[in-house]
């Protein structure tokens, strides 16, 4: 479900092979190895890469849906124009410091970084689909929010039918997950 | 004075109360005005919302409050129109807008149990209604046809009639529960305004678990229907009426209301009788903002009684993990409860309680939950896939006494229409916290039958509070210490009646709009054979019913 606030194209990628890099060109050796799946996604400009490198971590093993992606890292740059600087300074510091998914926000919680805040944005625009807090918050995603993703096997998004009269009431069946 | 308009009924508020008690009177072939003070609102709308929503757990966030018609709103910040006096918090969530507030119900449609009637000559606490359950029974019967609830007669609340259908099939993960904790206790399913069969031109519930806030499919009913269908009869409704002002004549009876429409010009609409629907806290509101010379303290108000005797049903909950996958979030989101606390001679020293499973999806708060503890990657799917899964909750539903002291009045400070705003006084009574720490060897049954580890009680001395706004109006047989008498009739003013969940003087452990409508068909009947008009039967309209 987009809104009002995600301006940019959805869909396919744009063809612009002339601008392209891949990801894997802004990753550390130790950050490739833990997104091997993502390296060849191509990315627009420097800002934009940190965020897919950055996402990719934090979103672990699920795909990054292209649309999506540019929606939310639009929707990030709106809430705050710093957003691109920030989030390239944090990947740097995983590069350097060759941070992963479960050592990334302690890390930067232990040393008061002013980059804390940046991988609960991050992860709270890929696992709810909402950009911002307060107010000023946006909803960019709702049934592709990964966590509808992630439960998508035995849970519809609320407001969405689970199925016929009485589907409910059988033991719900885990599909290969993952 | 921009405009005069007149009818025999006016109703002021279009939520499931009033819609249901103008419908009545204009299939008996009365003229009827609604006038409500919000917009006019459709369910294709609050979906879409919803939807849209940054905050899909805020029941208030798909019905923002309109400047022209204030309510409160809490998040993400609170908008300060329910002005708080304490001691204890009272942060009442209320709809104002075409059909009201059971917008958001969770169509709980529950009857009160018989002793509920007589809590003072049982116990020796709060007070008997006027009436007993015998004589309020055909009206809840009316009350359920027409909102077509379906349930189980396992409930404690006899019936002289079926319900309209069976109930709702049970979820996998109630069944789970109901199998664990029995034989010590016995889970049943709530009685509800949900379909179990198409009824009243309105499918089955499809498992959309998005009864709260906005059910997508109309399979339960709420107030939007029942003011489409107090239309479809012939009533009409204004919208955007923001009655501030009840008129009266040197008798002491009600001849008009004045409203603001939504650029602020003043209106004034006569009546015959007039029918005050807008809720136990805008109702008293509207009563006290019509004080005159001769009515110095509010309509109604010569006792002091208006808007005392606030009660809710303050709630305490216990979460925990399971240790068997459930995955709530399955079918509709609150099936079933436990009634065994509802009655008994314990009512003589703590509050009654029911005690309610959810069945809401844990995997929006469980999200939540990961990411403020900074649990990213694989970490992070695996850890929501066993909350979703293992998580559970149940919650008390505590009963209040009526206390003078809890009460609503006005504020000094003034909503963005320049009229003062509703306060609320509030506390919770011993009685209730009894209540609570009683029900914490349930809690802890109800966790070791189903495994539970983790276990995270809600804080102690923390009430949630449910939205079932009661006693503001409370209706007695002694004029001295209530609003109005059985009928719903003021004690002081002939031709005003009160259709609301304010006039119950107690509140008991079930959800109050189905003893709302009860007694509201009931006072429509009353009025109706004053005048001696006999009341039409009342077809399940399906006419209007779409929203």
């Amino acid at each position: 479900m987009s809104t009002d606030t995600a301006p940019i194209e959805t869909g396919s990628r744009p063809f612009n092979p002339g601008r392209r890099l891949l990801l894997a060109s802004l990753l550390s050796a130790s950050a490739a190895a833990l997104i091997p799946w993502a390296l060849a996604e191509p990315v627009d400009n420097a800002g934009q890469g940190a965020f897919l490198g950055v996402s990719a971590i934090l979103v672990g093993r699920l795909a990054l849906e292209p649309g999506l992606a540019r929606r939310l890292y639009a929707a990030l740059l709106a809430q705050d124009a710093r957003f691109p600087a920030q989030v390239g300074a944090l990947l740097a510091q995983i590069n350097q410091q060759s941070l992963n998914a479960a050592t990334l926000q302690q890390a930067l919680d232990e040393a008061q970084s002013p980059l804390a805040s940046v991988p609960r944005q991050i992860a709270s625009a890929w696992f709810l689909g909402i950009v911002g807090s307060g107010e000023a918050a946006v909803c960019v995603a709702y049934e592709e929010a990964l966590n509808a993703t992630i439960v998508g096997d035995i849970l519809k998004p609320p407001s969405y039918a689970d199925g016929a009269y009485g589907s409910w009431a059988v033991k719900p069946v885990e599909k290969q997950h993952g | 004075m921009a405009e005069q308009m007149t009818s025999d009924y006016l109703v002021i508020g279009s939520g499931i109360i009033g819609s249901l008690a103008a419908r009545k009177l204009a299939l008996a072939g009365a003229s009827v005005l609604i006038l409500e003070a919000g917009p006019r609102v459709t369910r294709g709308e609050i979906v879409s919302r919803f939807r849209n929503s940054t905050r899909r757990s805020d029941l208030m966030s798909p019905y923002p409050s309109v400047p022209t018609a204030p309510h409160p709103i809490y998040q993400p910040t609170d908008s300060g129109y329910l002005v708080q006096a304490g001691p204890y918090p009272y942060p009442a969530e209320y709809i104002r807008q075409f059909g009201g507030t059971t917008w958001h119900w969770a169509a709980q449609a529950w009857r009160n149990v018989p002793n509920d009637f007589r809590l003072h000559s049982l116990y020796g606490v709060g007070v008997d209604w006027p009436i007993s359950y015998d004589e309020l029974e055909p009206y809840y019967q009316e009350a359920e046809e027409i909102m077509g609830v379906s349930g189980a007669d396992n409930t404690g609340s006899p019936r002289k009639q079926p319900f309209p259908m069976e109930p709702v099939i049970e979820a996998y993960a109630m069944r789970r529960v109901r199998e664990r904790l029995a034989p010590e206790y016995k889970v049943v399913s709530n009685t509800t305004a949900r379909n179990s069969v198409s009824y009243g031109g309105r499918p089955a519930c499809c498992g959309n678990n998005n009864c709260q806030p906005i059910c997508p499919v109309d399979a339960q009913y709420h107030g939007g229907i029942a003011a489409l269908q107090a239309e479809a009869a012939g009533v009409t409704i204004r919208v955007n009426a923001n009655v501030y002002q009840l008129e009266h004549d040197a008798q002491g009876r009600i001849v008009a209301a004045l409203y603001y429409d939504a650029d602020k010009n003043s209106h004034r609409v006569t009546a015959k009788t007039f029918i005050l629907a807008a809720n136990g806290i805008e109702s008293p509101r509207l009563l006290l903002l019509s004080a005159s010379s001769k009515y110095p303290k509010g309509l109604a108000n010569s006792n002091d009684m208006v808007g005392r005797h606030l009660m809710d049903h303050p709630s305490t909950s216990l979460t925990f993990d399971a240790d068997e996958d459930l995955w709530l979030g399955r079918g509709p989101q609150s099936p079933s409860s436990i009634g065994t606390m509802r009655d008994g001679a314990f009512r003589g020293t703590h509050a009654a309680y029911r005690l309610d499973f959810t069945n809401i999806s844990r995997v929006d708060g469980a999200t939540r939950d990961l990411i403020s503890r900074g649990v990213y990657g694989e970490e992070f799917e695996r850890q929501l896939r066993f909350s979703s899964a293992r998580e559970m909750s149940l919650k008390t539903v505590l009963e209040v006494l009526p206390n003078p002291d809890n009460r609503i009045t006005l504020s000094s400070e003034k909503d963005s229409m320049g009229i003062p705003k509703p306060q609320a006084h509030y506390s919770i009574g011993d009685y209730t916290r009894l209540g609570h720490q009683r029900a914490q060897k349930d809690f802890a049954a109800v966790a070791r039958l189903m495994g539970g580890t983790n276990l995270r009680p809600s804080k102690e001395g923390a009430y949630a509070n449910n939205q079932h706004i009661c006693g503001t109006l409370s209706m007695g047989r002694d004029a001295a210490v209530s609003v109005c008498n059985e009928w719903g009739r003021a004690h002081e003013h002939a031709n005003l009646f009160f259709c609301s969940t304010g006039v119950l003087p107690t509140c008991g452990t079930c959800n109050s709009t189905e003893n709302g409508v009860a007694l509201a068909l009931r006072t429509v009947d009353h009025i109706l054979a004053e005048q001696g008009i006999k009341p039409a039967p009342a077809p399940v309209a399906s006419a209007g019913a779409r929203v």
